[in-house]
């Protein structure tokens, strides 16, 4: 059975098969390569029991209810007569036999009498001549139990181990691809929406789950039956076995058309499932425009043609599959017509034995099992070989810092040593080429000193602090800490000494206390109390009904806009790093909260070095340096005192706010 | 269930067809053991010519003929009914969600609505479709085959089904237990799903904190008890199959055993001996999909129930009963008397509102500005007059009509909008302007090209008004994305009243100025308002209101706004300043 996980966007179609792929699974299923060859092994030992069933009835049929004649029996071969033979070694045997003396022909301490005339004899003769079959058939039943028990019991065992070991595949293979996907560039996230790269990591993966284990059940139990069936029917009879087969290079040909087929009708059906879907999301949407516009009428015929094109392309699916089916059970039907023909033939003749023919239509049925399932396993293998390679697609994707080998890498920086200047020398940025958004920039700021940067939307502001974190790589210029270019740095060396306070306050689903830990998880009870107290939380934090161990979720009610504002600062308390990256918020909050804001964001910059984009004025004011951006320059910066006096951009924006 | 019934009405000859020749199949299956008994009962007593067995082969080669007929008729019948329903309800589906008003798309997950979209519509096809097939054949085969069991043996029979009803015991336990391991696991694949939803949503705080391995560990936690869940599922769904085909050899079992003793003595020929085995892996199939064919049709029915409560859902905006009061003519007079608006809360929770008595009046042909903070409610005000949403509370009117009491309609084709946030379909950009409208002339095209100052940027397009934006628009930037939603609004000339909602905030200030001209050029014969923080934008409105908290705090003429100081004199002269700086 196949689950479904949501719906993915399919931007790109399913090629066929690819050993490429499988070949980059390896790496994955390398470690559990113990459990893999265990679970091929269980496989190995369910085929034969598998293959066995049939052969004990055989068995039975041979040896002990349709008893085979033995050479001695030479005189009645030929004449259409099935010979039964009894020893004369008990009494009530011999009894038995010297009741009937017209129907037995009594041979040293043998008697023979014709299969057909044991009907003549009454039920107690016949099961008392017949004491050695019974009982014969009582052990292979017997046996049969034992085989099927020990059957079951594999079975699941096998299906537990390779379920396991998928499992454990995946698993690894969604850690490597989000650790893969965490280590990208900011850049990249910018680029690609969110939705997409969490299904690649989940619903893919999953699919790709299906690849995993349909491909261990197809090559290793599927091909072994077909391989054992084979082996098996040879020797019981090699002559009715090639006999039977001729209809195999059929099956071959009729599969291998088909696949054909098959692929493209699947191939046809994804893209217009896809487009299906593109339309109805569009249309959700774009719901508002539509309505506007009195379009829906337009929209509504438009996709029902592609609705109805998609039933075209299913139905053209059901028809390969209609005449496949068929087909396949066809020349299953035409082989069991020669086992009953050739082979009933080689029974009159006494060289196959009735067991053997019988043990024969069981194995063909056997035969043809697994090459009827394969449509369905082609489905599966299909959609899991997309969501592979959209995987690997992923992983291939190497975004990391426009830089990635900085020329000199400087793996030992800073290295214990204190942070004391921060320096932006020549500074330019664009994210599309052409059209600049931080050109020249020039800035030095000292220890505990903080350094203010105001300026209208889109002056660039927020882009200068992506840089000093490291997020984006400037296309010319450098950023120094110490005087070491952070750009030779590991990013994570460089990040370790900031702390950044975003314009919306993003909170993870935790409680408050995981979320401060979040800063610093080394932090102590006493620790976290001291900074909820520094960012104006503890009250009331306390009064929430489960204090600090509350959990934020996406949308809760519990905690205000406001309050979250303040745990993001004491995120950044908890951090206790020497650079505070902060953009201020610009979210309206009531004038108490505000308050508490000002006097949060007071104790988090005090003695520390900051650089923060501040929205209002009187944020800006307090500041040791504030500098003016304007189109992606920085127009002006001093002290506040300076810029009044200068009476330019600054001061008249100040003049304007009071 | 009444949402299927006109499809299965519909297509009712082509099901009763499909169900025909599935149970033909079936019973023919059924007649080839019969050929192979009698052959092996021949062979037995060795009595048999060649040319008998080859008739025997023939039978069976004729009946697996007609069972490939029929059953390429069954597949196309039955198969073809479930993509039949498929492609209605879909249809019916997408009529039915255009119908339904912004407000249920707001308390409304697209991507739930997108599940319903494919995967509730996929379970329904597969449950009339395999499931309706499956089913039948179950019941048909199962039944038939018992029924040749017991005309060769009944107490034979009797002893081989013993195990059956333990697999139907055996398989209910299970499913309950499945349903709930089940929900178990796509719980936690949703919880899997949010983390790395929110990790990756927060990826600038994870970096920023450095943070990744802690991340990385605890997705790798969430992930690890994904799988544990998962494998607790799999020890039922694993053992359910084995199981089946535990009792169904245990059948085996009972046969040569049973079957053996009875034909050694002589009860039984060899042949029926055969046939039971034949019979009885034929049974084994049914028995097994039963408990698949429940699971199909259950997760069916609950898909159904799905997309049958979408389907009830009414459109809060409707064209009220008595709507005769409108004028054959909109001139486009607009006034809103104490409008009050709250946005609909899906958790029953009061909000607070967007807007409190407003009120405005601008004659025909008349320009009415709105400025504010953000979040005082500008777009709000707007997207009432479309009846994008209703008012709570107070009165729209438009030429001094209730817009409630204009046919919907009428009142939207009044209008033309402009949205905050430029929406683009994946089309051409002649496409996303005209809506591929046949009536529309070049001419006219060119002219909102020109006004929308979209000419040049097409011209500079490739292959120009044929250029295909994709997804939202993803080729283009957000201000050509919001020039081709000015020139969609722009070339309906007809609509009295023109809608603009922050229209040059995308673009660069010279752009911006232009466009402006081309709003003011058609403000003299249409009625505009105009929602921006650009106050250069509306200055020349007939009627400038500004809204703070959903309340207006100021209206009056730009002088006279200035003249009283405030919000609105405020920002003007700080974005003078900007803008001279700009200048400089």
């Amino acid at each position: 059975m196949q689950h479904d996980y949501g719906h993915f966007e399919e931007d790109q179609l399913g090629k066929p098969y690819d050993i490429r792929l499988m070949r980059r699974l390896w790496p994955f299923v390398r470690p559990y390569r113990r459990w893999l060859v265990l679970t091929i092994a269980l496989v190995i030992v369910l085929t034969f029991l598998d293959l066995s069933m049939p052969y004990i009835t055989k068995i039975a049929i041979d040896r002990y209810i349709v008893p085979q004649q033995t050479s001695s029996d030479a005189a009645a071969e030929g004449d259409g007569v099935r010979p039964y033979t009894v020893r004369l070694d008990g009494p009530d045997v011999r009894k038995v036999v010297e009741r009937h003396p017209n129907l037995f022909r009594v041979q040293g301490g043998q008697a023979t009498i014709p299969f057909e005339a044991l009907e003549r004899l009454s039920p107690t003769e016949v099961r008392t001549l017949r004491r050695e079959d019974l009982s014969g058939v009582g052990m292979l039943a017997l046996l049969l139990l034992v085989v099927t028990a020990a059957h079951f019991g594999i079975n699941f065992v096998q299906m537990m181990i390779m379920e396991y070991a998928g499992q454990m595949v995946m698993h690894d293979l969604r850690m490597r691809l989000f650790n893969h996907l965490q280590g990208l560039s900011v850049a990249f996230f910018s680029r690609q929406p969110v939705a997409r790269l969490v299904t690649r990591v989940t619903n893919d993966v999953q699919n790709m789950y299906e690849l995993f284990t349909s491909v261990i059940v197809f090559i290793f139990k599927d091909l072994f039956l077909l391989v054992g069936i084979t082996a098996v029917l040879m020797a019981i009879n090699w002559r009715l076995s090639l006999v039977t087969f001729t209809v195999l290079p059929l099956v071959l040909a009729a599969s291998m058309h088909f696949a054909g087929l098959a692929r493209d009708a699947f191939r046809e059906l994804r893209i217009k499932v896809a487009e299906i879907n593109a339309r109805f999301s569009e249309t959700i949407s774009g719901i508002k425009v539509i309505q506007l516009f009195g379009e829906q009428e337009p929209n509504y015929r438009r996709f029902t043609r592609l609705n109805h094109e998609n039933y075209l392309a299913g139905m053209r699916q059901i028809h390969v599959f209609a005449v496949f089916m068929p087909v396949i059970e066809l020349l299953s039907a035409v082989a069991l017509a020669t086992i009953i023909w050739y082979g009933g033939g080689r029974v009159v003749q006494g060289t196959l034995s009735l067991g053997e023919l019988v043990a024969f239509i069981s194995y063909i049925r056997m035969f043809f099992r697994p090459i009827r399932d394969i449509s369905e396993k082609y489905n599966v293998m299909q959609n899991a070989m997309a969501s592979a390679e959209r995987i690997f697609l992923l992983l291939d994707n190497k975004d990391g810092l426009r830089k990635p080998d900085p020329a000199r890498p400087d793996p030992g920086f800073l290295d214990g040593e204190p942070l004391s200047v921060v320096q932006l020398d020549r500074v330019s940025f664009s994210y599309n080429p052409g059209e600049p958004v931080l050109q020249d920039i020039q800035m030095e700021l000292r220890r505990g000193e903080t350094l203010a940067v105001v300026g209208p939307t889109g002056s660039g502001k927020t882009t200068l602090m992506h840089l000093l974190l490291r997020f984006y790589e400037p296309d010319e210029g450098r950023i120094l800490f110490n005087g070491r270019d952070i750009g030779n740095a590991d990013p994570q060396a460089v990040r370790e000494r900031t702390a950044l306070v975003t314009q919306d306050p993003f909170l993870f689903t935790a409680s408050i206390a995981d979320n401060l830990r979040f800063g610093n998880p080394d932090l102590d009870e006493a620790g976290l109390r001291q900074v909820l107290e520094s960012a104006q939380c503890a009250e009331w934090v306390r009064r929430l009904p489960d204090g600090i161990e509350t959990v934020l979720s996406e949308g809760g009610q519990s905690v205000s806009s406001g309050e979250r504002q303040l745990l993001s600062i004491a995120r950044a308390m908890a951090r206790d790093a020497e650079l505070i990256i902060l953009d201020e918020a610009t979210s309206y909050v009531d004038s108490e909260t505000e308050e508490r804001v000002q006097a949060a964001l007071g104790h988090l910059i005090a003695d520390r070095t900051a650089i923060l984009v501040a929205h209002r004025l009187s944020t800006a004011r307090g500041a040791d340096r504030i500098a003016v951006m304007h189109h992606g320059r920085i127009i002006e910066s001093g002290t506040h005192a300076k810029l009044l006096e200068n009476r330019g951009f600054y001061y008249r924006l100040y003049q304007l706010s009071r | 269930m009444q949402l299927i019934k006109p499809y299965f009405l519909a297509n009712r000859w082509r099901i009763l067809t499909g169900l025909l020749c599935l149970t033909a199949v079936d019973f023919l299956q059924l007649c080839i053991p019969l050929v192979v008994k009698r052959a092996v009962d021949d062979l037995t007593a060795l009595n048999v010519v060649p040319s008998r067995l080859l008739v025997y082969a023939g039978w069976i080669v004729a009946l697996a003929v007609f069972i490939g007929l029929f059953r390429y008729v069954w597949r196309r019948c039955l198969i073809g009914t479930s993509r039949r329903i498929e492609e209605g309800i879909r249809n019916q589906l997408f009529a039915h969600l255009q119908q339904l008003s912004a407000e249920y798309f707001d308390r409304s997950k697209t991507g739930d609505l997108m599940a319903h979209a494919t995967n509730d519509i996929q379970h329904i096809r597969m449950a009339t479709g395999m499931g309706i097939v499956a089913l039948t054949d179950a019941i048909v085969l199962g039944t038939a085959a018992v029924g040749f069991m017991i005309t060769i043996d009944l107490r034979l029979t009797l002893l081989v089904l013993i195990p059956a009803p333990l697999i139907v015991f055996g398989t209910r336990i299970f499913s309950r237990k499945l349903h709930q391991r089940y929900r178990v696991v796509q719980e936690s694949f949703a919880e899997l799903t949010e983390t790395v939803r929110e990790r990756f949503s927060g990826i600038r705080i994870v970096k920023a904190y450095t943070r990744e391995n802690g991340s990385s560990a605890e997705v790798d936690r969430i992930s690890r008890r994904y799988v544990e869940k998962n494998l607790l599922l799999v020890r039922v769904t694993r053992s359910l199959f084995p199981m089946t085909i535990f009792f169904s050899n245990l059948g085996m079992v009972i046969v040569l055993y049973a079957g053996g003793r009875l034909t050694i003595s002589g009860t039984l020929t060899p042949g029926d001996l055969v046939a039971f085995i034949n019979y009885l892996g034929m049974l084994t199939w049914p028995m097994m999909a039963m408990g698949w064919v429940t699971n199909l049709i259950q997760r069916g029915k609950a898909s159904l129930e799905r997309i049958q409560r979408i389907l009830e859902e009414r459109p809060l905006i409707l064209e009220e009963t008595g709507t005769t009061a409108a004028p054959e003519n909109c001139s486009g007079g607009l006034s809103a008397e104490a409008v009050s608006f709250r946005y609909p809360s899906e958790d029953g929770r009061r909000r607070v509102n967007a807007l409190s008595k407003v009120s405005f009046r601008i004659e025909p042909g008349q320009t009415l500005g709105i400025v504010g903070p953000p979040g005082s409610g500008k777009s709000s005000l707007l997207q009432l007059i479309p009846r994008i949403y209703d008012v709570s509370g107070g009165r729209i009117r438009l030429d001094g009509v209730d817009i409630r009491h204009w046919p919907l309609h009428r009142l939207r084709s009044s209008v033309a909008y402009v949205p905050q946030e430029p929406f683009l379909f994946s089309g051409t950009v002649r496409h996303n302007i005209t809506f591929d409208d046949p009536d529309i002339g070049d001419e006219r095209l060119h002219r909102a090209l020109r006004m929308a100052r979209l000419d040049r940027t097409v011209a500079s397009l490739r292959q120009g008004l044929e250029t295909v934006v994709g997804e939202r628009g993803v080729v283009l930037s957000g201000g050509q994305k919001q020039r081709i939603a000015l020139a969609r609004a722009f070339l309906r000339e007809e609509a009295p009243l023109l809608l603009l909602d922050d229209p040059i905030s995308q673009v660069d200030t010279e752009t911006g100025n232009d466009i402006i001209g081309s709003i003011r050029r058609m403000s003299a014969t249409r009625t505009v308002v105009i929602v921006s923080h650009r106050i250069s934008a509306v200055r020349f409105a007939d009627r400038i209101l500004v809204l703070d908290g959903g309340k207006v705090a100021a209206s009056g003429s730009h002088d006279a706004l200035l003249a009283e100081g405030g919000y609105y004199a405020d920002t003007f002269r700080m974005q003078e300043v900007e803008e001279s700086f700009h200048a400089a």
